[in-house]
């Protein structure tokens, strides 16, 4: 059985090399070649590949990224030059990387394992993601990948297996749940008013009793959300009135 | 902030010292007037206690006249009023207090005021204020020692920062991890080219251990230095990277630090054309204009926030290492906006 694979590098040279090693592999089949991770995306989900060799810094989207969207999570290479923060948590996920430049014995190796584990789930690359402290928020919406900073953010909301993310007037549903977004976001920046909603404390303006014990949290946009009691304790050091 | 007044481990010697003042004072009014133990400290030790938190504003007035520009005049002429004011209008105080205590009618108490102690009264309280002057100078002469000091060793911090940034900019391990890569890859596509980019990375890394150890250099060489540069990742990002450099010939002689260029043309690849899938233009120019080298480093960025943005810390470095070397006449600044980032540096041509 022949595997199908695809090669996810943004430097031509560094995917000829990949070409190169491959060549003595006829069990393995090209069956594409992407330099950024927005295309990588399409890919994969078009292509559904046996393999994918995947360098994780790369314009538009990190190696990271692709996965958290595309929701791959076995038969993944990473590929990187040095990058000494990910490298920690990808021993730590015993979640196998070459580094460049690498050797054709070491290629092989790496080749081997992927085969021998060829269609077995990973559960370590989902918590490797989930482990990852967020810099913008990455969503394919209709075939678009959308890129929101944190910084825009307005609020997020939970409807039942997704989160509804609102920033500037828009609104995106992903599928994940508000606990595991909460726990990657700075809890500085992003507070737990409610069971169902995130807010960003500068996109509020205020706080407004609605009753004896019922506070709502008005934003600058003028949305207003639910404040639970327990997120009212999280919440109140903020806005002393 | 006022040295004595402010820190209360002093206050209580301080006021230690005028209560001993004021007995020493009692002590001369019982043997040259022959007032009563008891009326001479009743008198003499408020008034000094007085006197002191008064002669506390001898601080401002040495603050106002630092000491690197006066004139012998205006010393002479302020320190001489403030002492005579002072001096008066805690002889009046005294007066008041002492009439107040004669017309409450306390038995024995108040002392005998004649025109004699007076006049001693005022010029021993001038004296005293022309003193606490001296002595707030001597003070804030050390103030300013210590402050200079401070500031030095923080100059000298940056500066090794500074330095620890040229060093790390050399060495940078995911630029050399890559380039590696590229020429593993060459060698069996195209061998000559592999052999290019081992000979331009060479050079690369020696001219980067030359020119660092000088603290100038002319700008013909750090220009050689980022072309060495730009040719490697040339290789690396193939048609993606394009450069546009336009140098006026007059500036090529120009005196500059060494690696004050090439970290900014990194940052514009790494920040800028690494996240564009089509990649662009990095343009660098040079000018002179009078006595002014004007240098712009720019390129193109994605209009959509990067997983890689920079924090700025390199920039920041390198303002604070130019401005260790120029004091205030350089200027750099950097301004960023939806599609492009843009950094532009004046330096003095003549130092």
């Amino acid at each position: 059985m022949t595997l199908q694979l695809l090669i996810v590098d943004d430097e031509p040279l560094a995917r000829r090399l990949t070409r190169e090693y491959l060549a003595k592999h006829s069990d393995i089949n090209i069956i594409g070649e992407c330099a950024n991770g927005e295309d990588a995306v399409e890919a994969i989900l078009k292509l559904e590949p046996d393999l994918i060799l995947l360098d994780i810094h790369m314009p538009r989207l990190s190696g990271l990224e692709v996965l958290e969207i595309t929701g791959r999570s076995n038969g993944v290479i990473f590929t990187t030059a040095y990058d000494q923060y990910a490298l920690k948590a990808f021993d730590l996920h015993a979640v196998d990387y070459l580094l460049k430049p690498f050797s054709q014995e070491r290629f092989d190796e790496a080749i081997a394992r992927a085969k021998t584990l060829q269609g077995v789930q990973h559960t370590n690359i989902p918590v490797l993601i989930a482990e990852t402290r967020l810099e913008r928020i990455v969503v394919r919406d209709r075939g678009q990948v959308q890129i929101i900073p944190l910084a825009d953010i307005d609020y997020i909301e939970a409807q039942d297996d997704y989160i509804n993310i609102c920033w500037q007037g828009k609104s995106v549903l992903k599928t994940q749940s508000l606990s595991s977004l909460e726990a990657q976001l700075n809890s500085q920046e992003f507070v737990r008013i409610h069971r169902s909603f995130i807010v960003r404390l500068s996109a509020i303006k205020g706080l407004e009793r609605i009753s004896k014990d019922a506070q709502v949290a008005v934003l600058h946009n003028g949305t207003k959300l639910p404040v639970s009691r327990t997120g009212y304790e999280r919440i109140k050091l903020h806005f002393v009135n | 902030m006022y040295p004595i007044l402010f820190q209360l481990r002093y206050l209580p010697w301080y006021l230690c010292a005028w209560a001993i003042a004021g007995v020493a004072l009692a002590w001369i009014l019982v043997i040259t007037q022959g007032t009563n133990w008891n009326a001479a400290l009743l008198f003499s030790v408020p008034a000094l206690l007085v006197y002191g938190f008064m002669a506390t504003s001898a601080y401002y007035i040495c603050r106002s006249l630092p000491l690197a520009n006066r004139t012998a005049q205006r010393v002479i002429f302020s320190f001489s009023s403030a002492s005579l004011l002072s001096a008066f209008v805690w002889l009046c105080l005294c007066l008041l207090f002492n009439n107040l205590v004669i017309a409450i009618g306390l038995q024995g108490l108040g002392i005998a005021m004649t025109p004699q102690l007076i006049a001693v009264l005022f010029s021993v309280a001038c004296l005293a204020y022309l003193v606490s002057l001296l002595t707030h100078d001597v003070l804030i002469a050390f103030e300013n020692i210590r402050d200079a000091e401070l500031k030095r060793s923080a100059a000298q911090v940056l500066a090794r920062d500074a330095e620890l940034q040229v060093l790390r900019s050399q060495i940078n391990p995911h630029f050399l991890f890559n380039s590696l890569n590229s020429i593993s890859a060459l060698t069996a596509i195209d061998a000559s080219a592999a052999r290019a980019m081992i000979i331009e990375l060479g050079s690369f890394f020696r001219k980067s251990l030359a020119l660092s150890s000088n603290t100038y250099i002319a700008l013909s060489e750090e220009l050689a230095l980022c072309e060495h540069y730009l040719a490697i990742e040339k290789i690396r990002f193939d048609n993606r990277l394009t450069t546009d450099i336009a140098i006026e010939p007059e500036s090529l002689s120009a005196k500059v630090p060494p690696m004050f260029l090439q970290p900014l043309v990194e940052n514009a690849i790494k920040h800028g054309i690494c996240n564009l899938s089509e990649g662009g233009v990095v343009s660098i120019m040079s000018a002179v204009h009078e006595t002014w080298l004007y240098m712009t480093i720019s390129n193109p960025i994605d209009s959509q926030p990067s997983s890689a943005a920079g924090t700025g810390t390199g920039l920041k470095n390198l303002k604070a290492r130019l401005e260790n070397l120029y004091g205030d006449r350089v200027r750099m600044t950097w301004q960023k906006n939806q599609t492009s980032f843009r950094v532009e540096i004046i330096i003095p041509l003549d130092f």
